[in-house]
């Protein structure tokens, strides 16, 4: 047969879920409302670190309108009240201690939350203050106070090749990862060892819709929860043991959800609900405010002191990095981001020698969590801005530098790993060009004003680890499509790329598929919506689902129609026989009857386990960010001003360009507002802008004069059609490509985000002093 | 449930074109009026603080944030929620700019946009890039970059030009 032309692929028609977004029709969390449906709120701890002495709620439990309240006493009865990742260590609600500002104590299921607010008011809680540690360095030391006096219950995944983690290696450290790769003594054979220390910034996701859920569980043995959720099916398992339900009586259904960039990931809101419905035996609404969120998770802060031997023409030798996150108050997603960090910090290039430690260390913050980039992010910042120092101080050119020591298209990260699957110097020559990176010389300056260039490549292991993914695919008599999986649209439009996936294999028009709403009774297995994995890791498994499908129809066709199934093809819910076109649904009907029949694929999509993978199976695609910045830094006041920014990732093949390109965009915004300003300002163990306006996030007016994005499709992903996974590429190269251009412009090097204009001033004058 | 503290008293005011009379507390928001409303939900609470502009409505054509103004402010005048702005099922043409630019991700902050953006075009048809940028800035959105709003922003623009003329 002769290939069809590609009908859904790479077209930029309106998204599936546009005319729900733009009419206001679209359903998220928040907007859900059942009958009899409570409203909760929690009381928070207004100590950064004090032990528990008594909470008494007898006032608030008598209160009109108040229907449950929860204490230390009533989760004593709940089977494991404590929830994480890989540690289990934050309680429903506070038991022997708090550990950070804002750490939940006790909550109230009302009638309306103003009257849960009331009764929160009124319990007493007799607080024992302790000494609070709220840097991760002095967290570190051994005199420091101590968060956890008993280890939580954890678990250290299986690692591969080369890779180790260890629970609670020392004192106010959770958890270790650490990696390793070539001969120790490759320092030795090095013409230079530069070692350097960067520290990063910590974010929150300030995602604009809430974390909120409705529970019900007012039946004994059903649970019901939507949530505002990027893992359903990990929050069920965790539901399931903490309160000791069969995971077969726990729905969790996830709506659209309004943003999360990581923040939604694992247990929020859900267990407080959950154990408020049950003792309220009514459905409970859970949504936090704004500033709430600001509580509930954050990004990691980090201190990262890299360590790079290298040769006097620029050839990298080895790398040995140490990585210090800012995890906060409880584990929550931290060893996964340390594994990462850990990982990910040599770049993307070639070394003999590699060797990492990343801790994560407990302080009396917020916690933190997953966070678009999940430590890469933080090592991008750090190796980026490393590579050019080195360059500098070597008297090489940056560009020059990186293209020197980038790993080739096919050749494996480290040892074991999957190959490069983005040609890297096509992606920074495409920066240099957009630039105008080797016209930099010409750049004129204006009076106190100077202006530079600089350039950074951000790196990570995309689509997860050892991710499995499930997918089906189901055709009605009509040609009606349904799509189960368990993907939930956060924004990113893989509602939209998934579709078009699947009407391209059925010949179909995007409009005859519906994406089925994620409900766990129904929708097949899925891991999480996170790692850039939609259309690398699920989009695999949708194919196959689509392409089982086709198979079963034309199979059926064949049969019918007394030919083999190889002469035939599929378009427009008919088959297509050379010149003939039969119609399915008569043919459909004439052997199952009127009622009809539904064809229904499966697919299933998991990289393989190796052994030989530092993380147990090879990464599944290389999320790749080039990016480029043009800054002009006023000498007077220190202010920079990011002129051009240019961003590049790599689709592999764009379903869906405009929502590439916005993917790309919204990244590099969030890079470019973590460089110059965005942060969460703790004093001690306070935040004190953890609120809408004084935490700064970027408007339209922070967007450079020339700020442009090109989706790249390079056609090396292992995705349908070619795809890669988007959507945290973008952020990773910004922030150092920032400081890599300042550099340019004025000879300084900040190695601290954001990268102020008192940092700009301080350095200068160390400059002018020095 | 009744509250002494906060008596129920009765509203009158014009929603999308329709007349409404309801009874409501003098600490009752404009947007917790209109989620309250079956048919009111498109009208997002984020930062419930004025700040973000997710709950953006039209107030006699100014763009609020209904979060922080009081239900009863609103007596005897004219509301515009993103419900009233699709005729009959016909997406107005900002609307329609936003769907086809893809100006929008998660789509929390999409009404607030949007209804920003009619307000805008009510009251200069050919805007240009800086009050375009002057205009939109007091929005957040935290996914897309802004970049395809501003597009979709000039495209509604050109759309409603062509479509009066």
């Amino acid at each position: 047969m002769t290939e069809l032309p590609l009908r859904n692929i790479g077209r930029t028609d309106r998204r599936v879920d546009a005319g729900e977004k733009v009419s206001g029709r679209a359903v998220y969390t928040t907007d859900i409302d059942l009958p009899g449906m409570l409203h909760a709120k929690v009381l928070r701890s207004p100590h950064g670190h004090a032990r528990i002495r008594s909470v008494d709620a007898s006032a608030a439990r008598t209160m009109p309108g108040v229907h449950a309240v929860l204490t230390r006493d009533e989760t004593a009865a709940i089977p494991m009240p404590v929830y994480g990742y890989f540690i289990k260590d934050q309680p429903i609600v506070a038991t022997d201690k708090v550990r950070y500002e804002g750490d939940v104590v006790a909550a109230v299921a009302a009638e309306d939350e103003g009257t849960a607010n009331r009764a929160l008011a009124a319990i007493r809680v007799e607080y024992e203050p302790l000494p609070a540690v709220t840097d991760i360095e002095r967290a570190s030391e051994p005199d420091a106070p101590e968060l956890f006096e008993e280890p939580p219950v954890g678990v250290v995944p299986k690692y591969g090749q080369g890779a180790s983690g260890e629970l609670r290696p020392r004192k106010n450290i959770c958890y270790r990862f650490s990696y390793e790769t070539g001969p120790a003594d490759a320092f030795a054979g090095c013409d230079h060892v530069f070692e350097d220390v960067f520290h990063f910034s910590r974010m929150h996701h300030f995602h604009l819709e809430p974390f909120v859920c409705v529970a019900d569980w007012s039946r004994e043995d059903r649970v019901e929860l939507w949530t505002s959720c990027q893992n359903p099916f990990p929050v069920r398992k965790e539901i399931a043991r903490i309160f000791g339900i069969a995971e077969n009586r726990i729905a969790v259904r996830v709506p659209y959800i309004g943003g999360g960039f990581g923040s939604k990931n694992g247990c929020k809101t859900e267990p407080v609900a959950l154990a408020l419905s049950r003792l309220a035996g009514r459905p409970v609404r859970f949504c936090l405010t704004l500033e709430e969120g600001f509580l509930t998770n954050t990004q990691h802060a980090a201190i990262l002191k890299v360590k790079t031997g290298v040769m006097a023409d620029g050839t990298l030798v080895a790398r040995e990095s140490e990585i210090l996150l800012d995890s906060g108050a409880y584990s929550d997603g931290s060893p996964l981001v340390a594994e990462k960090a850990g990982y990910r910090i040599p770049g993307p290039y070639r070394y003999k020698r590699i060797k990492t430690d990343c801790y994560c260390v407990m302080t009396n913050t917020a916690p933190a969590g997953p966070f678009r980039g999940f430590g890469g992010t933080q090592t991008s910042w750090a190796c980026e801005s490393q590579i050019d120092m080195i360059a500098h101080r070597l008297g090489i050119d940056p560009y020059e530098m990186r293209r020197r020591n980038l790993i080739d298209l096919g050749e494996p990260f480290v040892p074991g790993e999957s190959g490069m699957d983005s040609d890297l110097r096509a992606g920074l020559d495409l920066v240099v060009r957009e630039l105008g990176y080797r016209r930099r010389d010409e750049l004129e300056d204006d009076g106190p004003v100077r202006r530079g260039m600089g350039l950074a490549i951000g790196f990570k292991d995309g689509g997860g680890v050892n991710k499995p993914a499930l997918a089906r695919v189901k055709v009605s008599t009509n040609g009606d499509i349904f799509l189960q999986c368990g993907t939930a649209e956060i924004g990113q439009g893989a509602h939209t790329a998934l579709s078009a996936v699947v009407a391209e294999r059925l010949g179909a028009d995007r409009s005859r598929v519906r994406y089925m709403p994620v409900d766990t009774d129904h929708t097949p297995f899925d891991q999480g919506t996170n790692a850039s994995s939609a259309i690398s890791v699920m989009g695999q498994a949708v194919d196959r689902a689509a392409l089982a499908a086709r198979r079963q129809i034309l199979d059926f066709a064949a049969e019918k129609l007394d030919c083999p199934a190889d002469d035939l093809d599929l378009a427009d819910w008919e088959i297509r026989r050379g010149n003939e076109a039969h119609p399915l649904a008569p043919m459909v009907m004439g052997h199952f009857g009127g009622t009809g029949w539904e064809f229904v694929g499966e697919g299933f999509h998991k990289a393989e386990n190796s052994h030989a993978a530092p993380l147990e199976a090879p990464c599944v695609f290389w999320e790749i960010g080039w990016g480029g910045a043009q800054v002009a830094v006023d000498t007077e006041t220190g202010q920079v001003t990011v002129e051009k920014l240019f961003v590049t990732g790599d689709a592999g093949r764009a379903i869906h360009p405009l929502v590439c390109r916005g993917q790309d965009e919204g990244a590099a915004l969030m890079g470019l507002s973590q460089a110059l300003f965005e942060r969460m300002i703790y004093d001690g163990a306070r935040l004190v802008n953890g609120d809408a306006l004084t935490y700064r996030v970027p408007l339209n007016d922070d967007l450079p004069e020339d700020f442009r994005s090109v989706t790249q499709e390079q056609g090396h992903g292992p995705g349908p059609f070619g795809a890669k996974g988007m959507g945290e590429g973008g952020m990773l190269p910004v922030a150092s490509a920032i400081a890599n251009a300042i550099y340019d412009a004025v000879g300084v090097r900040l190695t601290e985000l954001p990268l102020t204009p008192e940092r700009v001033l301080a350095a200068l004058a160390e400059k002018e002093g020095g | 449930m009744p509250d002494r503290l906060d008596p129920r008293f009765d509203l009158s005011f014009t929603l999308n074109g329709a007349p409404v009379h309801t009874a409501t507390t003098t600490a009752t928001t404009l947007a917790d009026l209109l989620r309250d409303r079956r048919d009111g939900r498109g009208t997002r609470l984020a930062c419930e603080r004025a700040v973000c502009g997710a709950c953006t409505v039209l107030i006699d054509d100014v763009p609020r944030a209904s979060c922080s103004v009081f239900a009863f402010e609103v007596e005897g005048r004219d509301v515009r929620t993103v419900e009233g702005l699709s005729d009959g099922g016909d997406l107005s043409p900002v609307q329609a700019a936003f769907a086809d630019n893809s100006a929008f991700q998660c789509g929390y902050c999409t009404a607030g946009m949007i209804l920003l953006t009619e307000a805008l075009l009510a009251c200069e048809a050919d805007p240009d890039d800086a009050t375009i940028r002057d205009w939109i800035g007091s929005n957040i959105c935290r996914c897309t970059g802004y970049s395809l709003i501003l597009e979709a922003v000039r495209d509604a623009a050109r759309r409603k030009r062509e479509t009066a003329s």
